[in-house]
């Protein structure tokens, strides 16, 4: 009798769960809020290995820092090359201009890392799970203590370009929206070094994020009707 | 004049071993190349004698001098002095490569995962921005490089990011 009424009471969370879900995204759909020209728009990005990091580099650099601020830069734990590469970018742009407020205004953070290079599976569960957990931390409890308004997201914009650790970040987002928590725009870019085919994080994300961007006309093909293509980002 | 051959963040054993044999620093040499550096990351490196395994190896063959190390903080000034680079098919190094209008051959690796390098790579080399290779093949192909047959690479346009974003994130993006 126990087992019974836990499962059909799990059903319908699982139920409720899901039309939430479902309206809620549908609303977020078509929720796009005006800002004025001088109102700021925190983000973060999300950097992985090597190519990864050097084309979100590159996509951020096209940005308005005054602008998008608050900058934060997430990235695996161990990834010295990305924490240096950020510091070179910032100190790049604020030597491009007059400095405002806005430049220089940015953080970095880490994660445990999802999997590495040739890990088993078996070992890449516990990690992922574990990095899993440090995202919720910093998408969903964190912000309840820091934020001031609880209706402020921990950034308003995500951007993603396609290395394995995002996917637990986008999991941990789901979980806000589900819960009905704000969450922020989620903008995936697929590389540039994608030509012919969508990345694992893409396939995994493409019905999740608010944007999916692809640099090569022929992946539109591959993205249901998802995708968009706006000529090379990078 | 001088090749750089990079390796990025990566490991590339074949091709850091195929930059130092004979038959690609022979056909380099005809060229007219007096230098190459290489920077190798992760591959694994053994010089015949006094390797130790240290990160810095400078040595005389074929007429050239070859230079090697695994990283620098940043490869800018090696891409600006080169007249040749030589690299994997990293999307990060070919951007960086190409619009500072350097001739490139570009060597996707094998061993990684599903083989990504070599889409990209094909995929510029029919649109004329570069010159693609395998490793075994890399001799040959740097006897007939022909860098004036190679399209420059557009410049980078922000624009069309920023206009995405803008727009997604509720900003005016209309021309006023």
């Amino acid at each position: 009798m126990e087992w019974g009424r836990l499962m059909s009471g799990t059903v319908l969370c699982l139920l409720i769960s899901r039309i939430f879900l479902v309206i809620y995204r549908f609303s977020l759909r078509s929720e796009r809020p005006l800002r004025r020209d001088t109102d700021t728009c925190s983000l973060a990005i999300f950097l992985g290995s090597g190519g990864h990091t050097a084309e979100a580099s590159i996509l951020l650099s096209a940005l308005d820092f005054s602008r998008y601020c608050p900058r934060t830069y997430i990235f695996s734990e161990g990834d010295e090359l990305s924490s240096r590469r950020v510091v070179a970018l910032e100190n790049a742009q604020s030597a491009k201009n007059t400095p405002l407020i806005g430049w220089s205004n940015y953080k970095l953070m880490r994660i445990p890392r999802a999997r590495y290079v040739h890990q088993s599976s078996l070992s890449a569960s516990f990690t992922t799970f574990k990095c899993f957990l440090a995202c919720v931390h910093l998408i969903t409890i964190a912000p309840l203590f820091h934020n001031v308004t609880l209706g402020k997201p921990f950034v308003d914009l995500l951007i993603m370009n396609g290395p394995g650790t995002c996917v637990p970040l986008c999991a941990a987002i789901m979980i806000n929206r589900i819960i009905g928590l704000p969450t922020p725009k989620m903008v995936f870019v697929e590389s540039f070094a994608r030509v012919q085919s969508i990345s694992q994080s893409g396939k995994l994300l493409l019905y999740i994020v608010d944007r999916f961007i692809v640099q090569w006309p022929e992946q539109i093909a591959l993205t249901g009707d998802r995708g968009e293509y706006h000529g090379w980002l990078v | 004049m001088l090749v750089f051959v990079t390796v990025g963040s990566t490991r590339f054993d074949a091709l850091v071993q195929a930059a130092v044999s004979e038959q690609v620093l022979d056909a380099l040499h005809k060229k007219g190349y007096k230098r190459i550096v290489i920077q190798r990351g992760n591959s694994d490196f053994r010089r015949e004698a006094g390797s130790n395994g240290e990160d810095l190896v400078v040595f005389e063959k074929n007429g050239l001098e070859v230079e090697t190390w695994k990283f620098k903080s940043s490869v800018q000034s090696e891409v600006e002095r080169a007249d040749l680079v030589v690299s994997h098919a990293g999307a990060g190094t070919i951007l960086d490569a190409l619009r500072q209008g350097k001739p490139m051959i570009v060597v996707p690796n094998p061993t990684l995962l599903d083989d990504h390098q070599g889409e990209l790579s094909s995929r510029l080399e029919a649109l004329g921005y570069l010159t693609a290779s395998t490793v075994d093949n890399l001799a040959a192909t740097i006897s007939a490089f022909d860098p004036s047959r190679l399209i420059p690479f557009p410049p980078f346009d922000g624009s069309r990011f920023r206009r995405l974003i803008d727009q997604e994130m509720g900003y005016n993006v209309n021309p006023s």
